[in-house]
Protein backbone atom coordinates (compact mmCIF):
# COMPACT_ATOMS: atom_id res chain seq x y z
CA UNK A 1 0.00 0.00 0.00
CA UNK A 2 1.21 3.49 -0.83
CA UNK A 3 2.29 5.90 1.91
CA UNK A 4 0.30 9.09 2.20
CA UNK A 5 -0.14 12.15 4.41
CA UNK A 6 -3.38 13.33 5.98
CA UNK A 7 -3.57 16.33 3.63
CA UNK A 8 -3.11 14.03 0.64
CA UNK A 9 -5.91 11.75 1.86
CA UNK A 10 -8.15 14.81 2.23
CA UNK A 11 -7.33 15.97 -1.31
CA UNK A 12 -8.15 12.50 -2.63
CA UNK A 13 -11.42 12.53 -0.64
CA UNK A 14 -12.30 15.90 -2.23
CA UNK A 15 -11.49 14.58 -5.71
CA UNK A 16 -13.79 11.57 -5.16
CA UNK A 17 -16.79 13.86 -4.56
CA UNK A 18 -16.50 15.47 -8.03
CA UNK A 19 -18.31 13.81 -10.93
CA UNK A 20 -17.20 14.32 -14.51
CA UNK A 21 -18.66 17.41 -16.14
CA UNK A 22 -19.68 19.08 -12.87
CA UNK A 23 -19.39 22.84 -12.41
CA UNK A 24 -17.68 23.58 -9.09
CA UNK A 25 -17.23 26.88 -7.26
CA UNK A 26 -13.73 26.57 -5.92
CA UNK A 27 -11.67 28.44 -3.35
CA UNK A 28 -7.93 28.15 -2.96
CA UNK A 29 -6.22 25.55 -0.82
CA UNK A 30 -7.54 21.99 -0.56
CA UNK A 31 -10.69 22.56 -2.66
CA UNK A 32 -8.56 23.68 -5.59
CA UNK A 33 -6.03 20.87 -5.10
CA UNK A 34 -8.79 18.28 -4.80
CA UNK A 35 -10.79 19.48 -7.79
CA UNK A 36 -7.61 19.82 -9.88
CA UNK A 37 -6.83 16.21 -8.96
CA UNK A 38 -10.35 15.19 -10.04
CA UNK A 39 -9.82 16.94 -13.38
CA UNK A 40 -6.58 15.03 -13.87
CA UNK A 41 -8.07 11.65 -13.00
CA UNK A 42 -11.77 10.77 -12.90
CA UNK A 43 -13.45 14.05 -13.91
CA UNK A 44 -11.53 15.54 -16.86
CA UNK A 45 -14.50 17.69 -17.88
CA UNK A 46 -15.14 19.27 -14.47
CA UNK A 47 -15.32 23.07 -14.74
CA UNK A 48 -13.77 25.20 -12.02
CA UNK A 49 -15.26 28.64 -11.42
CA UNK A 50 -14.18 31.28 -8.92
CA UNK A 51 -15.96 34.12 -7.12
CA UNK A 52 -13.59 36.62 -8.76
CA UNK A 53 -15.34 35.88 -12.06
CA UNK A 54 -12.48 33.80 -13.47
CA UNK A 55 -14.25 30.96 -15.27
CA UNK A 56 -12.79 27.58 -16.26
CA UNK A 57 -9.12 28.51 -16.02
CA UNK A 58 -6.44 25.82 -15.93
CA UNK A 59 -3.87 26.80 -13.32
CA UNK A 60 -0.45 25.27 -13.95
CA UNK A 61 0.87 26.42 -10.57
CA UNK A 62 -0.97 26.46 -7.24
CA UNK A 63 -2.65 29.87 -6.81
CA UNK A 64 -2.58 31.60 -3.42
CA UNK A 65 -5.98 33.25 -3.74
CA UNK A 66 -9.07 33.25 -5.93
CA UNK A 67 -7.73 36.45 -7.51
CA UNK A 68 -4.28 35.01 -8.30
CA UNK A 69 -3.51 35.47 -12.01
CA UNK A 70 -2.41 31.81 -12.02
CA UNK A 71 -6.16 31.02 -12.09
CA UNK A 72 -6.81 33.14 -15.16
CA UNK A 73 -4.40 31.05 -17.26
CA UNK A 74 -6.38 29.86 -20.31
CA UNK A 75 -9.69 30.81 -18.69
CA UNK A 76 -12.93 30.90 -20.67
CA UNK A 77 -13.72 34.43 -19.52
CA UNK A 78 -12.85 36.92 -16.78
CA UNK A 79 -16.23 38.27 -15.74
CA UNK A 80 -16.83 41.37 -13.66
CA UNK A 81 -17.73 40.06 -10.21
CA UNK A 82 -21.39 41.01 -10.40
CA UNK A 83 -21.77 38.83 -13.50
CA UNK A 84 -20.40 35.88 -11.56
CA UNK A 85 -22.74 36.50 -8.63
CA UNK A 86 -25.69 36.81 -11.02
CA UNK A 87 -24.71 33.45 -12.48
CA UNK A 88 -24.54 31.97 -8.97
CA UNK A 89 -27.97 33.35 -8.06
CA UNK A 90 -29.56 32.20 -11.31
CA UNK A 91 -27.99 28.75 -10.91
CA UNK A 92 -31.18 27.87 -9.03
CA UNK A 93 -33.28 28.06 -12.18
CA UNK A 94 -30.60 27.24 -14.72
CA UNK A 95 -29.22 24.37 -12.63
CA UNK A 96 -25.70 25.29 -13.77
CA UNK A 97 -23.74 25.01 -10.51
CA UNK A 98 -23.31 21.55 -9.03
CA UNK A 99 -21.27 22.18 -5.93
CA UNK A 100 -19.45 24.91 -4.00
CA UNK A 101 -16.76 24.64 -1.36
CA UNK A 102 -16.84 26.18 2.12
CA UNK A 103 -14.67 26.19 5.23
CA UNK A 104 -14.85 27.77 8.63
CA UNK A 105 -13.66 27.97 12.22
CA UNK A 106 -16.78 26.33 13.72
CA UNK A 107 -19.52 24.01 12.46
CA UNK A 108 -22.67 22.71 14.18
CA UNK A 109 -24.60 19.43 13.62
CA UNK A 110 -26.67 21.03 10.83
CA UNK A 111 -23.67 22.37 8.91
CA UNK A 112 -24.08 26.02 9.91
CA UNK A 113 -20.65 27.62 9.65
CA UNK A 114 -18.82 30.40 11.47
CA UNK A 115 -15.96 32.18 9.71
CA UNK A 116 -16.44 35.53 11.45
CA UNK A 117 -15.62 35.55 15.17
CA UNK A 118 -15.06 33.29 18.19
CA UNK A 119 -16.73 34.44 21.40
CA UNK A 120 -18.86 37.57 21.64
CA UNK A 121 -19.16 39.14 18.17
CA UNK A 122 -18.82 42.65 19.61
CA UNK A 123 -15.75 41.83 21.71
CA UNK A 124 -14.37 38.85 19.81
CA UNK A 125 -11.78 36.62 21.44
CA UNK A 126 -10.58 35.80 17.92
CA UNK A 127 -11.72 37.65 14.84
CA UNK A 128 -11.58 36.05 11.38
CA UNK A 129 -11.94 37.60 7.94
CA UNK A 130 -15.72 37.27 7.76
CA UNK A 131 -17.77 35.78 4.96
CA UNK A 132 -15.82 36.43 1.80
CA UNK A 133 -18.04 34.83 -0.83
CA UNK A 134 -19.05 31.97 1.48
CA UNK A 135 -22.48 33.24 2.53
CA UNK A 136 -23.67 33.54 -1.07
CA UNK A 137 -22.46 30.04 -1.92
CA UNK A 138 -24.21 28.70 1.22
CA UNK A 139 -27.39 30.55 0.21
CA UNK A 140 -27.65 29.30 -3.37
CA UNK A 141 -25.63 26.10 -3.76
CA UNK A 142 -25.10 22.57 -2.49
CA UNK A 143 -21.79 22.56 -0.68
CA UNK A 144 -18.79 20.50 0.36
CA UNK A 145 -17.33 21.74 3.66
CA UNK A 146 -13.67 21.30 4.57
CA UNK A 147 -12.83 21.53 8.28
CA UNK A 148 -10.18 20.72 10.85
CA UNK A 149 -11.67 18.03 13.07
CA UNK A 150 -11.45 19.32 16.64
CA UNK A 151 -13.96 19.23 19.47
CA UNK A 152 -13.98 23.04 19.83
CA UNK A 153 -14.67 23.45 16.10
CA UNK A 154 -17.43 20.83 15.90
CA UNK A 155 -19.79 22.35 18.45
CA UNK A 156 -23.47 22.16 19.37
CA UNK A 157 -23.96 25.86 18.59
CA UNK A 158 -21.64 28.12 16.59
CA UNK A 159 -20.82 31.56 18.04
CA UNK A 160 -21.90 33.33 14.83
CA UNK A 161 -23.61 31.99 11.71
CA UNK A 162 -21.71 33.31 8.70
CA UNK A 163 -22.97 30.69 6.23
CA UNK A 164 -26.30 28.99 6.85
CA UNK A 165 -26.44 25.20 6.62
CA UNK A 166 -29.64 23.26 7.31
CA UNK A 167 -30.33 25.73 10.21
CA UNK A 168 -32.13 23.42 12.70
CA UNK A 169 -33.55 20.62 10.61
CA UNK A 170 -35.40 19.68 7.44
CA UNK A 171 -37.57 22.83 7.21
CA UNK A 172 -35.04 25.23 8.74
CA UNK A 173 -34.10 26.87 5.49
CA UNK A 174 -37.62 27.15 4.10
CA UNK A 175 -38.78 28.95 7.27
CA UNK A 176 -36.13 31.61 6.67
CA UNK A 177 -36.83 32.02 2.96
CA UNK A 178 -33.66 30.22 1.88
CA UNK A 179 -33.49 28.09 -1.29
CA UNK A 180 -33.58 24.32 -0.81
CA UNK A 181 -29.83 23.78 -1.27
CA UNK A 182 -27.31 23.08 1.46
CA UNK A 183 -24.37 21.17 2.91
CA UNK A 184 -23.87 17.69 1.44
CA UNK A 185 -20.49 16.56 2.74
CA UNK A 186 -17.99 17.56 5.44
CA UNK A 187 -14.41 16.43 4.87
CA UNK A 188 -11.86 16.56 7.70
CA UNK A 189 -8.45 15.03 8.34
CA UNK A 190 -10.25 12.11 10.07
CA UNK A 191 -13.08 11.23 7.73
CA UNK A 192 -16.22 12.17 5.84
CA UNK A 193 -19.55 13.26 7.33
CA UNK A 194 -22.87 13.52 5.50
CA UNK A 195 -26.33 14.77 6.50
CA UNK A 196 -29.26 12.50 7.25
CA UNK A 197 -31.91 12.79 4.57
CA UNK A 198 -34.76 13.04 7.11
CA UNK A 199 -33.27 14.97 10.04
CA UNK A 200 -30.55 16.93 8.16
CA UNK A 201 -28.26 16.18 11.09
CA UNK A 202 -24.62 15.27 10.49
CA UNK A 203 -23.59 11.59 10.63
CA UNK A 204 -20.30 9.80 10.07
CA UNK A 205 -20.21 8.24 6.60
CA UNK A 206 -16.53 7.27 6.27
CA UNK A 207 -13.45 7.12 8.48
CA UNK A 208 -10.01 7.31 6.91
CA UNK A 209 -7.72 4.26 7.16
CA UNK A 210 -5.94 4.30 10.52
CA UNK A 211 -8.72 6.26 12.24
CA UNK A 212 -11.55 4.73 14.33
CA UNK A 213 -15.16 6.00 14.43
CA UNK A 214 -14.83 6.40 18.21
CA UNK A 215 -11.79 8.65 17.68
CA UNK A 216 -13.94 10.84 15.45
CA UNK A 217 -16.74 10.98 18.04
CA UNK A 218 -14.13 11.92 20.66
CA UNK A 219 -13.05 14.87 18.50
CA UNK A 220 -16.63 16.03 17.91
CA UNK A 221 -18.40 18.35 20.35
CA UNK A 222 -21.84 16.90 19.68
CA UNK A 223 -23.42 13.46 19.42
CA UNK A 224 -22.51 11.99 16.03
CA UNK A 225 -24.26 8.93 14.59
CA UNK A 226 -21.33 6.60 13.81
CA UNK A 227 -23.42 3.48 13.17
CA UNK A 228 -23.40 3.82 9.39
CA UNK A 229 -19.69 4.49 8.98
CA UNK A 230 -17.41 2.51 6.67
CA UNK A 231 -13.65 2.74 6.16
CA UNK A 232 -12.55 4.88 3.19
CA UNK A 233 -10.64 3.31 0.33
CA UNK A 234 -6.98 4.29 0.69
CA UNK A 235 -5.61 6.45 -2.15
CA UNK A 236 -3.86 4.48 -4.84
CA UNK A 237 -0.26 5.06 -5.82
CA UNK A 238 -1.01 6.50 -9.25
CA UNK A 239 -3.37 9.13 -7.88
CA UNK A 240 -0.81 10.12 -5.24
CA UNK A 241 1.84 10.38 -7.94
CA UNK A 242 -0.33 12.76 -9.98
CA UNK A 243 -1.11 14.77 -6.84
CA UNK A 244 2.49 15.30 -5.79
CA UNK A 245 4.16 15.60 -9.18
CA UNK A 246 1.58 17.38 -11.31
CA UNK A 247 -0.98 19.14 -9.11
CA UNK A 248 1.25 20.47 -6.34
CA UNK A 249 4.90 19.80 -7.22
CA UNK A 250 6.04 22.77 -5.10
CA UNK A 251 4.22 21.07 -2.19
CA UNK A 252 2.55 24.32 -1.15
CA UNK A 253 -0.59 22.51 0.00
CA UNK A 254 -0.01 18.75 0.30
CA UNK B 1 -14.75 69.88 -15.97
CA UNK B 2 -11.51 69.74 -17.90
CA UNK B 3 -12.08 66.83 -20.24
CA UNK B 4 -8.73 67.20 -21.97
CA UNK B 5 -6.15 66.82 -19.24
CA UNK B 6 -6.81 65.28 -15.84
CA UNK B 7 -3.19 64.32 -15.19
CA UNK B 8 -1.86 65.27 -11.79
CA UNK B 9 0.62 64.00 -9.25
CA UNK B 10 -0.47 61.49 -6.63
CA UNK B 11 0.01 64.16 -3.94
CA UNK B 12 -2.30 66.53 -5.80
CA UNK B 13 -4.95 63.89 -6.54
CA UNK B 14 -5.17 62.63 -2.95
CA UNK B 15 -5.14 66.11 -1.38
CA UNK B 16 -7.72 67.37 -3.86
CA UNK B 17 -10.20 64.48 -3.75
CA UNK B 18 -9.77 62.64 -0.43
CA UNK B 19 -11.09 64.57 2.57
CA UNK B 20 -11.19 63.53 6.21
CA UNK B 21 -14.45 61.69 6.91
CA UNK B 22 -14.98 60.65 3.28
CA UNK B 23 -16.26 57.26 2.14
CA UNK B 24 -13.43 55.84 0.00
CA UNK B 25 -13.64 52.74 -2.21
CA UNK B 26 -10.62 50.81 -3.43
CA UNK B 27 -10.51 48.62 -6.53
CA UNK B 28 -8.70 45.31 -6.90
CA UNK B 29 -9.11 42.03 -5.02
CA UNK B 30 -6.94 40.82 -2.10
CA UNK B 31 -3.48 40.41 -3.69
CA UNK B 32 -4.43 41.62 -7.18
CA UNK B 33 -4.31 45.21 -8.51
CA UNK B 34 -4.77 46.99 -5.20
CA UNK B 35 -4.04 50.75 -5.51
CA UNK B 36 -1.22 50.61 -2.97
CA UNK B 37 0.59 53.77 -4.15
CA UNK B 38 -2.57 55.77 -3.39
CA UNK B 39 -2.99 54.00 -0.04
CA UNK B 40 0.55 54.97 0.98
CA UNK B 41 -0.09 58.58 -0.07
CA UNK B 42 -3.33 58.71 1.96
CA UNK B 43 -1.36 57.56 5.00
CA UNK B 44 1.44 60.07 4.28
CA UNK B 45 -1.13 62.87 4.15
CA UNK B 46 -2.61 61.70 7.48
CA UNK B 47 -6.22 61.42 6.30
CA UNK B 48 -8.60 60.61 9.17
CA UNK B 49 -12.01 59.07 9.91
CA UNK B 50 -12.38 57.36 6.52
CA UNK B 51 -15.30 55.05 5.74
CA UNK B 52 -13.92 52.19 3.63
CA UNK B 53 -15.71 50.16 0.94
CA UNK B 54 -13.78 47.64 -1.10
CA UNK B 55 -15.16 44.09 -1.34
CA UNK B 56 -12.28 41.69 -0.80
CA UNK B 57 -9.71 43.78 1.07
CA UNK B 58 -6.22 42.91 2.19
CA UNK B 59 -2.97 44.65 3.11
CA UNK B 60 -4.23 47.90 1.57
CA UNK B 61 -7.02 48.32 4.11
CA UNK B 62 -4.94 46.71 6.87
CA UNK B 63 -2.26 49.41 6.45
CA UNK B 64 -4.88 52.19 6.52
CA UNK B 65 -6.37 50.74 9.72
CA UNK B 66 -2.95 50.40 11.37
CA UNK B 67 -2.00 53.95 10.37
CA UNK B 68 -5.11 55.30 12.11
CA UNK B 69 -6.93 56.52 8.97
CA UNK B 70 -10.09 54.41 9.31
CA UNK B 71 -13.30 55.11 11.22
CA UNK B 72 -15.62 52.52 9.65
CA UNK B 73 -14.89 49.40 7.59
CA UNK B 74 -17.66 47.80 5.54
CA UNK B 75 -16.22 44.33 5.65
CA UNK B 76 -16.53 41.06 3.86
CA UNK B 77 -12.90 39.90 3.91
CA UNK B 78 -9.47 41.23 4.91
CA UNK B 79 -6.52 38.92 4.22
CA UNK B 80 -3.45 38.66 2.02
CA UNK B 81 -4.75 35.26 0.93
CA UNK B 82 -2.02 32.64 0.86
CA UNK B 83 0.27 34.76 3.02
CA UNK B 84 -1.82 35.56 6.09
CA UNK B 85 -5.08 33.96 7.18
CA UNK B 86 -6.44 37.24 8.53
CA UNK B 87 -4.79 40.64 8.23
CA UNK B 88 -3.36 41.35 11.65
CA UNK B 89 -4.02 45.08 12.15
CA UNK B 90 -7.65 44.48 11.12
CA UNK B 91 -7.97 41.59 13.60
CA UNK B 92 -6.41 43.59 16.43
CA UNK B 93 -8.46 46.75 15.82
CA UNK B 94 -11.75 44.83 15.60
CA UNK B 95 -10.98 42.69 18.65
CA UNK B 96 -10.07 45.80 20.64
CA UNK B 97 -13.02 47.83 19.31
CA UNK B 98 -10.71 50.52 17.89
CA UNK B 99 -12.67 50.90 14.65
CA UNK B 100 -16.31 50.49 13.71
CA UNK B 101 -17.03 47.67 11.29
CA UNK B 102 -20.01 46.08 9.63
CA UNK B 103 -20.09 42.56 8.13
CA UNK B 104 -21.51 41.68 4.74
CA UNK B 105 -21.13 38.84 2.31
CA UNK B 106 -18.75 39.61 -0.56
CA UNK B 107 -21.46 38.92 -3.13
CA UNK B 108 -23.77 41.39 -1.37
CA UNK B 109 -21.09 44.08 -1.47
CA UNK B 110 -20.60 43.42 -5.18
CA UNK B 111 -24.35 43.60 -5.84
CA UNK B 112 -24.56 46.81 -3.77
CA UNK B 113 -21.77 48.40 -5.83
CA UNK B 114 -23.45 47.39 -9.06
CA UNK B 115 -26.76 48.86 -7.85
CA UNK B 116 -24.99 52.04 -6.67
CA UNK B 117 -23.42 52.34 -10.13
CA UNK B 118 -26.96 52.26 -11.55
CA UNK B 119 -28.10 54.91 -9.07
CA UNK B 120 -30.44 52.54 -7.21
CA UNK B 121 -31.29 53.14 -3.51
CA UNK B 122 -31.25 49.52 -2.28
CA UNK B 123 -31.12 45.90 -3.34
CA UNK B 124 -33.34 42.95 -2.40
CA UNK B 125 -31.37 39.71 -1.96
CA UNK B 126 -31.74 36.27 -0.41
CA UNK B 127 -28.10 36.44 0.64
CA UNK B 128 -27.43 36.87 4.37
CA UNK B 129 -30.92 35.55 5.35
CA UNK B 130 -30.48 32.98 8.11
CA UNK B 131 -27.05 34.32 9.02
CA UNK B 132 -25.96 36.54 11.90
CA UNK B 133 -25.13 39.30 9.41
CA UNK B 134 -28.87 39.98 9.66
CA UNK B 135 -29.13 39.68 13.46
CA UNK B 136 -25.90 41.20 14.79
CA UNK B 137 -24.95 44.67 13.61
CA UNK B 138 -21.35 45.70 14.07
CA UNK B 139 -22.26 49.40 13.85
CA UNK B 140 -24.68 50.21 16.73
CA UNK B 141 -28.26 51.07 15.70
CA UNK B 142 -28.03 54.61 17.06
CA UNK B 143 -24.95 55.26 14.91
CA UNK B 144 -26.82 54.01 11.84
CA UNK B 145 -29.68 56.37 12.74
CA UNK B 146 -27.61 59.46 13.54
CA UNK B 147 -24.51 59.41 11.33
CA UNK B 148 -25.25 61.54 8.24
CA UNK B 149 -22.73 59.47 6.25
CA UNK B 150 -24.82 56.32 6.80
CA UNK B 151 -28.31 55.18 5.80
CA UNK B 152 -30.73 54.83 8.73
CA UNK B 153 -30.33 51.06 9.04
CA UNK B 154 -28.00 48.26 8.00
CA UNK B 155 -30.89 46.32 6.43
CA UNK B 156 -34.53 45.33 6.65
CA UNK B 157 -35.82 41.75 6.28
CA UNK B 158 -39.24 41.94 4.65
CA UNK B 159 -41.58 40.36 2.16
CA UNK B 160 -41.31 40.84 -1.57
CA UNK B 161 -44.04 43.45 -2.29
CA UNK B 162 -44.88 41.62 -5.53
CA UNK B 163 -44.98 38.16 -3.98
CA UNK B 164 -45.65 38.24 -0.22
CA UNK B 165 -44.71 34.57 0.14
CA UNK B 166 -41.06 35.39 -0.46
CA UNK B 167 -38.72 36.94 2.14
CA UNK B 168 -35.83 39.15 1.14
CA UNK B 169 -33.09 41.16 2.74
CA UNK B 170 -33.40 44.83 1.70
CA UNK B 171 -30.01 46.55 1.92
CA UNK B 172 -29.30 50.24 1.18
CA UNK B 173 -26.58 51.02 -1.37
CA UNK B 174 -23.45 52.85 -0.16
CA UNK B 175 -22.79 56.51 -0.84
CA UNK B 176 -19.20 56.50 -2.02
CA UNK B 177 -17.34 59.82 -2.19
CA UNK B 178 -14.19 58.70 -3.97
CA UNK B 179 -13.20 55.54 -5.84
CA UNK B 180 -9.51 54.84 -6.32
CA UNK B 181 -8.83 52.40 -9.14
CA UNK B 182 -5.51 51.17 -10.45
CA UNK B 183 -5.45 50.35 -14.19
CA UNK B 184 -2.89 49.24 -16.73
CA UNK B 185 -3.35 52.06 -19.25
CA UNK B 186 -4.95 55.49 -19.09
CA UNK B 187 -4.97 58.56 -21.31
CA UNK B 188 -4.76 62.15 -19.99
CA UNK B 189 -8.48 62.66 -20.67
CA UNK B 190 -9.40 59.82 -18.28
CA UNK B 191 -10.05 57.00 -20.76
CA UNK B 192 -8.87 53.84 -19.00
CA UNK B 193 -8.17 50.25 -19.96
CA UNK B 194 -8.09 47.41 -17.47
CA UNK B 195 -6.31 44.28 -18.61
CA UNK B 196 -7.00 40.98 -16.87
CA UNK B 197 -9.75 40.64 -14.26
CA UNK B 198 -11.81 43.78 -13.53
CA UNK B 199 -13.34 42.67 -10.18
CA UNK B 200 -15.63 45.50 -8.86
CA UNK B 201 -13.53 48.30 -10.34
CA UNK B 202 -15.92 49.64 -12.97
CA UNK B 203 -18.87 49.60 -10.56
CA UNK B 204 -16.92 51.50 -7.91
CA UNK B 205 -15.65 54.06 -10.42
CA UNK B 206 -19.22 54.70 -11.59
CA UNK B 207 -20.85 54.65 -8.13
CA UNK B 208 -18.46 57.18 -6.57
CA UNK B 209 -18.93 60.95 -6.73
CA UNK B 210 -15.28 61.31 -7.74
CA UNK B 211 -12.88 58.84 -9.29
CA UNK B 212 -9.10 58.81 -9.13
CA UNK B 213 -7.37 56.57 -11.66
CA UNK B 214 -3.80 55.48 -11.05
CA UNK B 215 -2.10 53.80 -13.98
CA UNK B 216 0.92 51.77 -15.03
CA UNK B 217 1.22 53.65 -18.31
CA UNK B 218 0.04 57.05 -19.37
CA UNK B 219 -0.64 56.69 -23.09
CA UNK B 220 -1.53 58.84 -26.08
CA UNK B 221 -5.37 59.05 -26.34
CA UNK B 222 -5.30 57.54 -29.84
CA UNK B 223 -3.69 54.41 -28.42
CA UNK B 224 -6.90 53.66 -26.48
CA UNK B 225 -9.43 55.11 -28.94
CA UNK B 226 -8.25 52.90 -31.74
CA UNK B 227 -10.03 49.91 -30.11
CA UNK B 228 -12.54 51.51 -27.73
CA UNK B 229 -14.29 48.21 -27.07
CA UNK B 230 -11.26 47.21 -24.99
CA UNK B 231 -11.70 50.18 -22.62
CA UNK B 232 -13.83 49.79 -19.49
CA UNK B 233 -13.84 53.32 -18.11
CA UNK B 234 -14.67 56.20 -20.48
CA UNK B 235 -13.11 59.65 -20.18
CA UNK B 236 -16.25 61.17 -18.63
CA UNK B 237 -15.92 59.12 -15.42
CA UNK B 238 -12.47 59.84 -13.89
CA UNK B 239 -11.56 63.19 -12.29
CA UNK B 240 -7.84 62.55 -11.92
CA UNK B 241 -5.29 60.46 -13.77
CA UNK B 242 -2.06 59.65 -11.97
CA UNK B 243 0.94 57.94 -13.51
CA UNK B 244 2.42 55.51 -10.97
CA UNK B 245 4.29 52.57 -12.54
CA UNK B 246 4.25 49.58 -10.15
CA UNK B 247 1.49 51.44 -8.33
CA UNK B 248 -0.08 48.16 -7.19
CA UNK B 249 3.11 46.75 -5.62
CA UNK B 250 3.20 44.43 -3.64
CA UNK B 251 0.02 43.10 -5.33
CA UNK B 252 -0.29 41.72 -8.89
CA UNK B 253 -1.05 43.67 -12.04
CA UNK B 254 -2.07 41.61 -15.11
CA UNK B 255 0.34 41.83 -18.06
CA UNK B 256 2.77 43.84 -15.91
CA UNK B 257 3.95 42.15 -12.70
CA UNK B 258 3.30 39.32 -10.27
CA UNK B 259 2.77 39.79 -6.54
CA UNK B 260 5.81 40.28 -4.33
CA UNK B 261 5.32 37.16 -2.21
CA UNK B 262 8.31 37.85 0.03
CA UNK B 263 7.03 41.37 0.75
CA UNK B 264 3.67 39.87 1.79
CA UNK B 265 5.45 37.36 4.05
CA UNK B 266 7.41 40.23 5.63
CA UNK B 267 4.17 42.21 6.07
CA UNK B 268 2.50 39.24 7.76
CA UNK B 269 5.37 39.06 10.27
CA UNK B 270 5.64 42.77 11.09
CA UNK B 271 1.92 43.59 11.14
CA UNK B 272 1.33 41.32 14.15
CA UNK B 273 3.49 43.56 16.34
CA UNK B 274 2.73 47.21 17.22
CA UNK B 275 6.36 48.33 17.29
CA UNK B 276 7.40 46.46 14.11
CA UNK B 277 4.36 47.84 12.28
CA UNK B 278 5.31 51.39 13.30
CA UNK B 279 8.84 50.78 12.01
CA UNK B 280 7.36 49.41 8.76
CA UNK B 281 5.34 52.60 8.24
CA UNK B 282 8.42 54.73 8.96
CA UNK B 283 10.53 52.73 6.55
CA UNK B 284 8.11 52.03 3.66
CA UNK B 285 5.43 54.75 3.83
CA UNK B 286 6.67 57.90 5.62
CA UNK B 287 10.34 57.37 4.62
CA UNK B 288 10.05 57.62 0.82
CA UNK B 289 8.76 61.13 0.05
CA UNK B 290 6.77 59.87 -2.94
CA UNK B 291 6.03 56.76 -4.99
CA UNK B 292 9.21 57.04 -7.05
CA UNK B 293 11.42 57.06 -3.94
CA UNK B 294 9.48 53.95 -2.84
CA UNK B 295 10.41 52.27 -6.14
CA UNK B 296 14.05 53.32 -5.71
CA UNK B 297 14.02 51.74 -2.28
CA UNK B 298 12.65 48.45 -3.68
CA UNK B 299 15.34 48.51 -6.37
CA UNK B 300 15.35 47.81 -10.09
CA UNK B 301 16.32 44.13 -9.95
CA UNK B 302 13.58 43.29 -7.45
CA UNK B 303 10.97 44.94 -9.67
CA UNK B 304 12.31 43.44 -12.90
CA UNK B 305 12.19 39.97 -11.38
CA UNK B 306 8.45 40.45 -10.79
CA UNK B 307 7.70 41.25 -14.48
CA UNK B 308 5.21 38.68 -15.77
CA UNK B 309 6.49 36.25 -18.38
CA UNK B 310 4.59 36.80 -21.65
CA UNK B 311 2.38 33.81 -22.46
CA UNK B 312 2.06 32.85 -18.79
CA UNK B 313 0.60 35.98 -17.24
CA UNK B 314 2.64 35.45 -14.06
CA UNK B 315 6.21 34.58 -13.06
CA UNK B 316 6.63 30.80 -13.34
CA UNK B 317 8.50 29.42 -10.36
CA UNK B 318 8.31 32.73 -8.49
CA UNK B 319 9.91 32.49 -5.04
CA UNK B 320 6.86 32.33 -2.79
CA UNK B 321 8.28 31.15 0.53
Amino acid sequence: MAEWTTKQMMAVAVARQIKDGQVCIVGTGLPLIGTALAKNTTAPNAVLIFETGMIDGGPQEVPTSVSDLRISYRASALWPQYRYFGFQTNSLKKNKVDIGFLGGAQIDPYGNLNSTAIGDYYHAAVRFTGSGGANGIATYCDTIIIMQHQKRRFCEKVDYITSPGWIDGPDGRAKLGLPNKGPQVVITELGIMRFDEKTKRMYLAEYFPGVTPQQIQDNTGFELDISRAVESEPPDAEVLHILTTKIDPQRLMV
Amino acid sequence: MNVQNKVMTLEEAISKFVRDGDCIAFGGFVTNKKPYAAVREIIRQGKKDLYIETGAAAGDVDMLIGAGCVKVLFNSYVANSGFSQVCRRFRKYVQEGKILWEDYSLDVQTILYHAAALGLPFVAVKNMLGSDMVNKWGIPEEVWRNDPKLPSRKLIVDRNPFNPEEEFCFIPTPKIDVAIIHVQKAAPDGTARIEGPVFNDIELAMAATNCVITCEELVHPEELRHEPWLNQIPNVVPDAVVHVPYGAHPSQCANYYDYDALFFRMYDRISGDDELFKQFLDEWVYGPKDHFEYLDKLGASRLINLRVRPGYGYVPGLKRR
